[in-house]
């Protein structure tokens, strides 16, 4: 193939040059005015971020300028920071410089990891586009957080998988606990100092979703490629694609799974009995969670997890340990309910709503890990200076938002979007609200009935999928954040929540409430894309609402084949 | 101590040099670029090639009824 010198120059203006309007062509050169947006950024109105994309890649013709100061800062405690830190991560975790020969196996091997994880920094430039200052800070430290902590689960997955080890059950192995990703990581702080537990779906699927949405297409095709339906939610199929395609890691003696959040849960639990083959035991939560009736029931089944791991690794459980990491956990609860004051109550929250979102649903689901506490003591420190200073974090806020429902995977990120766009400021989600339970540790059945509490307040069980009787709380919600606008998720392919649609739809109606209807299929993006989502909020806000955006740049693009 | 002195100035040049590097990296997204033209194509191609163990052939096992 010959490659011309004009082919060459084509696709350096394709790939680097961003294209000036034909208004910024003809302005004349103002030198004070270039001074004050190198120095300061260019004002919200002016930044056209739409112009940086090459392509429907998602990629950056060049990363957005800025100011000196942010500009610096993302590249010095951002960029710079976190890939320094994956890599003594991967050592730190890894017991040394031989993690890197574990990471470099593990990213050879599984598709979700090699295909995946290593474009990392795009999923903090998409959920960082336009931020600044201490917004900015704030909300990428949450992202460190959730690196470090993915980087902490890979890891033991490698060192103890049997698939990168010639088959050989190693020490790890024998001392590592598997379990669904909607099982909570609290169930296990009874044997913290002896045992890890690592949720097997969290890593190839769930997270791997928001940093490259690509990779999950394979797994959900792949268990449709078996004559399972495509109906059920895409989660639970990309969940139980894992096995079908053999990309599971296997890094642990047992499984641990749950019904939650629907039966297609269940589907997946039966799907890991057959091909994970080794002791496995189901801990459902009742689809009526909180009639007293079933708590007594809930309480047992913990204990039930509890004598199954006693009897498959031969060591008790440590109340001690579980009281530990539960008082712990509590302070994490703690700071969680101060972000939510300020983020009610006042207009100097400095975390945007997809760091919000994904930091207190990964860590809540997690458990009590050191690198929480950590992020948080950062995230502190910056909120209380912003609140102390009273520094309006998201100045352009036209609408302050509450986002209700399951999020689209593939597009978590979409409220960054609809701030620098329109002004919509998304201050807190239905995820965030849930596992809102303080646990007691002063006796024994406290403890048990808080953790129970905690359980069936889960992801999808709390307020939707088994608790329709409390997704109306949507409503006390958006008085409590002082909401203007709901973003109500419509995950087309869960059952749940179809079945409760229309009752939203007269509630709104009733209430004159403006709410946007966001479809989306979980983690699939086929089913809906980004541009369609942005559409039907562009629609809204120029029809029923009409404003203007903006940044007009960012109301029609093409971002299909990005990440 | 001139030579102390040349061995700093040379140290100090090739950390900016390597800072300056690392910037354009950065502000041109190139890491992007590398990834998503590149590195991920090749991964693709690898994953798809890739020889795994059929398992659907994993047994499955009956327990006994229960009482």
């Amino acid at each position: 193939m010959k490659i011309s010198f004009k082919d060459v120059k084509a696709k350096y203006r394709e790939l680097f040059v961003v294209e000036k309007s034909p208004e910024e062509k003809n302005k004349p050169f103002d030198a004070k005015k270039a001074v004050k947006d190198f120095w300061y950024g260019k004002p919200h109105e002016e930044r056209r971020l739409g112009d940086l994309y090459v392509g429907n890649t998602g990629l950056y013709k060049h990363r957005e300028w800025r100011g000196v100061k942010d500009t610096m800062y993302y590249f010095n405690m951002i960029w710079l920071y976190n890939y320094a830190h994956m890599v003594t991560d991967i050592m730190k975790y890894g017991d040394g410089p031989k993690g890197v020969v574990e990471f470099a196996k593990g990213t050879m091997r599984y598709r979700w990891m090699g295909q995946t994880y290593l474009t990392v920094m795009h999923w903090f430039d998409r959920g960082l586009e336009g931020v600044r200052g201490d917004a900015l800070k704030a909300s990428a430290w949450h992202y460190r957080g959730m690196v470090s902590e993915t980087i902490r689960q890979f890891m033991r997955m490698f060192e103890a998988d049997k698939k990168l080890h010639g088959g050989e059950e190693n020490e790890l192995w024998k001392k590592t606990i598997a379990h669904n990703e909607t099982l909570s990581g609290n169930i296990f702080y009874g044997w913290r100092d002896q045992l890890d537990d690592v949720a097997l779906e969290m890593i190839p699927y769930f997270v791997s979703v928001h940093v490259n949405n690509h990779t999950v297409l394979n797994y959900i095709d792949a268990a449709q490629s078996i004559g399972l339906p495509a109906d059920p939610c895409p989660m639970c199929q990309a969940e139980y694609g894992l096995f079908v395609q053999d990309d599971y890691p296997d890094y642990s003696p047992v499984m641990l799974t749950s019904n939650e959040a629907c039966d297609g849960s269940v589907a997946t639990s039966v799907l890991q009995d057959w091909f994970l083959n080794r002791p496995l035991y189901a801990m459902p939560q009742p689809m009526r969670y909180d009639d007293p009736l079933v708590q007594e029931h809930c309480q047992k089944e913990i204990e039930g997890a509890w004598k199954f791991i006693e009897e498959q690794f031969g060591i008790k459980m440590d109340w001690d340990q579980y009281v530990k990491h539960a008082q712990s956990f509590n302070k994490l609860t703690e700071f969680e309910w101060e972000k939510w004051d300020v983020a009610a109550n006042t207009p100097y929250y400095p975390i945007t709503g997809v760091a919000q979102a994904l930091y207190r649903i990964y860590y809540s689901q997690d458990g009590d890990r050191p690198i929480w506490h950590e992020m948080d003591a950062h995230v502190k420190a910056i909120m209380d200076r912003t609140v102390k200073n009273k520094i309006n974090c998201f100045p352009k806020t036209r609408h302050r938002a509450i986002a209700w429902s399951c999020a689209p995977l593939y597009y978590s990120h979409w409220c960054t979007w609809a701030y620098n766009c329109w002004g919509i400021n998304t201050i807190i989600n239905m995820d965030s609200l849930m596992f809102d339970q303080y646990l007691r540790t002063d006796t024994y059945e406290h403890a048990l009935e808080d953790l129970s509490w905690f359980n069936e307040k889960a992801p999808m069980r709390a307020m939707a999928v088994g608790g329709h009787e409390h997704i109306l709380s949507l409503f006390d919600y958006m008085e409590r954040f002082h909401c203007d606008m709901v973003i109500m998720y419509d995950q087309l392919q869960c059952k749940g929540m179809q079945g409760i649609h229309g009752v939203f739809e007269d509630e709104f109606r009733k209430r004159n409430i403006h709410a946007i209807w966001i479809p989306h299929a979980l983690p699939d993006k086929r089913t809906v894309s980004r541009a369609e989502i942005r559409d039907i909020i562009n629609d809204y806000m120029t029809t029923v609402m009409r404003e203007e955006p903006l940044d007009p740049t960012l109301l029609d693009f093409d971002d299909s084949m990005s990440w | 101590m001139k030579a102390i002195g040349k061995f700093f100035f040379k140290l100090v040049r090739t950390i900016v040099v390597i800072y300056a590097v690392l910037f354009a990296v950065f502000y041109w997204d190139l890491d992007g670029k590398f990834l998503y033209y590149i590195w991920e194509p090749l991964m693709v191609k690898r994953f798809d090639n890739m020889k795994r163990d059929d398992t659907l052939k994993t047994p499955y096992t009956m327990k006994d009824n229960v009482e």
